[in-house]
């Protein structure tokens, strides 16, 4: 054991523009040491597609009717939604490592180890960042990092709609194809039950991956920001 | 004294690395900690950051340009300071040997210090796997006192020594003050336990005047609730007909609504003077606007002889006045009677503070739909609390009521008031 702790936030639906912004002021908080703590927030966004550093327009297929945003992190093009399990990890490598592809390949474990969990193989894709199931797609990768502190992270589709996909050329990758957890172990088991089998297998798997100790807890779940208007 | 911006080293093993954008521009000023570009490679952006304050100067390498892990990408310069050719006198940026653990500490090197960029090799590995840590005597005694444990410090002396600087931001075991983590609020705190700020003049006079309000003037509220369903139908088919010549909005509505029944209703139009009641023949509505600091209520003039459309337009152009403090004294007094709308913040039904000498004031609410039973049935429809404050020497209840009750009929066959 390593002694080191993570600890595992449920925040529950959050526009991506809200979890943005809260990941950005904790990885702040956590680099000026008013945060003392390694924190993985696991949550779920509204439907949303994000164009990261390298995204090009053309991967931009049918963007109708969702919202679009450029953002900070790593990576191309992709889409987030109901069902899809998304972790953001507020790490300061200096108590892992300072190498950010051991970061990558640390959190493909991670989600690697989860989903065997769940009962899916799973692997990378050597020369493509995410994790892949069966030649398709079932979790995308992006990081962002500021004096070893992290933000962004990855996305599991668990019961993610599959068609909104459809909308973009996933991570820039010609002809990918995604998956979910759902559509690789068949239907039958109730999408709660699916989705809180996820979250505690993702929670293992990171907590082996990384070899550290996690606890949990909810918050912000009920919480609501009121929309100020000024005529 | 300059300071060098180098590439850094997303990874011991990275040789080189992509500017996938600049956060400053040459001649921005910087400050310590700011972000001067991301640096990319596939998955992973990294932050490059000052280390320094200053002037970002001599940015050498362009958005989308890939350079050896070492070189110098930029000149953090005091401000004022020459940089001519600092850059390209210094050493040049050595080699960093892949695997040799270049870390950001190793990024700093003063202009001025012979040979400053660090280049012994350490290990690769986690520096947890050191048995035994060179350290600084200082270092040590920081880390004691600190709770660090100096086996996670990656130290950027010779040979890996842990210095002085490396503890000044070192992973402490020791437990940190609890942050809150909770999504909302997270503001930059002060240390001080709380801030002094002298009253603004326009603070000053909300202060005067709502003591002179809520104190002396013996308030009292009635509440109502108007269905909406009507009134947002005519709002729309008025917006499509106006086009590009303005949009009028639910606060317009009331505010033309609320003077058309005051006419009818002379009793609420009036102000309180010491020693008689002045009834107001012509209606003129102030209208609450919140600015940056504090709140002003500008008129609208004889609302009840103008058009929605006019209303509309008026309102829009005082608010933006309002807000850029560019209001005159006779666009903000006069008042006969005031409207207060806080529907926008989701609050559902509050009590307003009347602006003496009126005598009253109407608070509105959000426009929420819920179920309602019409006819026998229940029916979602857009419902609106409005309450109102009188002033009990002008007004008295019966003669309030009567005043709302017209009010609300009014906003609920707007046809009217469309006439």
């Amino acid at each position: 054991m390593t002694g080191r702790r993570v600890r595992v936030i449920e925040a529950g639906r959050i526009s991506y523009r809200e979890a943005l912004e809260w990941q950005r002021a904790l990885a702040q908080a956590r680099i000026d040491g008013r945060l003392g703590e390694d924190l993985l927030l696991l949550l779920e966004h509204p439907p949303v597609v994000t164009l990261g550093r390298t995204a090009r327009a053309a991967h931009l297929l049918h963007p109708e009717g969702v919202d679009v945003l450029e953002v900070e992190r790593g990576g191309d093009v992709t889409f987030h939604g109901p069902g899809q399990l998304v972790g953001y990890p507020i790490l300061d490598l200096r108590g892992y490592r300072q190498d950010l592809h051991w970061y990558l390949r640390t959190l493909e474990d991670a989600l690697i180890a989860a989903l065997a969990q769940l009962g899916i193989p799973a692997e990378r894709n050597p020369g493509y960042t995410g994790v892949w199931t069966r030649g398709r797609k079932i979790a995308s990768i992006g990081i962002h990092v500021k004096q070893w502190v992290t933000w962004h992270g990855f996305a599991l589709n668990v019961t993610t709609d599959l068609t909104h996909f459809d909308r973009i050329v996933p991570c820039g990758i010609q002809g990918v194809e995604m998956t979910s957890v759902e559509r690789e172990r068949g239907k039958g088991k109730g999408e709660t039950k699916l989705w809180d089998a996820a979250v505690a297998a993702v929670m293992l798997g990171f907590a082996r991956a990384f070899d550290v100790e996690v606890t949990t807890s909810r918050t912000g779940v009920t919480e609501m920001r009121p929309t100020a208007a000024v005529s | 004294m300059a300071t060098n911006v180098y590439m850094e080293a997303l990874s011991p093993t990275m040789e080189e690395g992509r500017v996938a954008k600049w956060h400053k521009r040459d001649g921005d000023a910087v400050k310590t900690g700011e972000t001067l570009a991301e640096v990319e490679t596939d998955k992973a952006v990294m932050d490059l950051v000052a280390r320094a304050d200053g002037v970002l100067r001599q940015v050498a390498v362009a958005e989308g340009q890939t350079v050896p892990v070492g070189s110098v990408v930029a000149v953090i310069a005091a401000p004022g300071e020459p940089v001519g050719a600092t850059a390209a006198s210094a050493p040049p940026p050595a080699p960093v040997p892949s695997g040799s653990g270049k870390r950001e500490t190793g990024n700093v090197a003063t202009m001025t210090a012979p040979a400053p960029v660090v280049v012994a090799p350490l290990p690769a590995t986690a520096p947890s796997d050191a048995t035994r840590v060179k350290a600084s005597p200082l270092a040590r005694r920081m880390a004691k006192e600190a709770g660090v444990d100096l086996k996670l410090v990656t130290g950027s002396g010779p040979g890996g020594r842990v210095v002085k600087k490396d503890l000044e931001r070192a992973p402490s075991t020791a437990p940190a003050p609890p942050f809150p983590i909770s999504r909302f609020p997270l503001p930059e705190r002060s240390a001080a336990p709380y801030d002094d700020v002298p009253l603004t003049q326009i603070r000053k006079t909300i202060a005067k005047r709502l003591a002179t309000s809520l104190g002396p003037i013996p308030h009292f509220f009635l509440t109502t609730e108007v269905d909406m369903e009507r009134a947002s139908e005519a709002r729309d088919a008025l917006n499509k007909q106006l086009g590009d010549r303005g949009k009028v909005s639910f606060n317009d509505i009331v505010i033309k609504a609320t003077a058309l029944a005051l006419g009818t209703h002379r009793a609420c139009n009036a102000w309180f003077q010491e020693d008689h009641i002045r009834y107001w023949n012509e209606v003129h509505i102030g209208m609450a606007v919140a600015v940056e600091d504090g709140l002003i209520t500008p008129v609208i003039r004889s609302a009840d002889l103008k058009s929605l459309g006019e209303i509309g337009r008026e309102a829009k152009d005082l608010a933006e006045k309002a807000r850029n403090r560019r209001l005159q004294p006779n666009e903000y007094t006069g008042a006969t009677f005031s409207v207060s709308n806080l529907g926008m913040f989701d609050i559902d039904q509050f009590t307003a503070v009347i602006n003496p000498p009126e005598a009253g004031i109407i608070a509105v609410g959000s426009i929420v739909q819920k179920p309602v039973v019409l006819d026998g049935q229940v029916t979602a429809r857009r419902r609106m609390r409005l309450t109102m404050s009188c002033d009990h020497r002008v007004i008295d209840g019966a003669t309030g009521a009567a005043f709302l009750q017209t009010l609300k009929q009014m906003l609920e066959n707007p046809l009217a008031m469309l006439l």
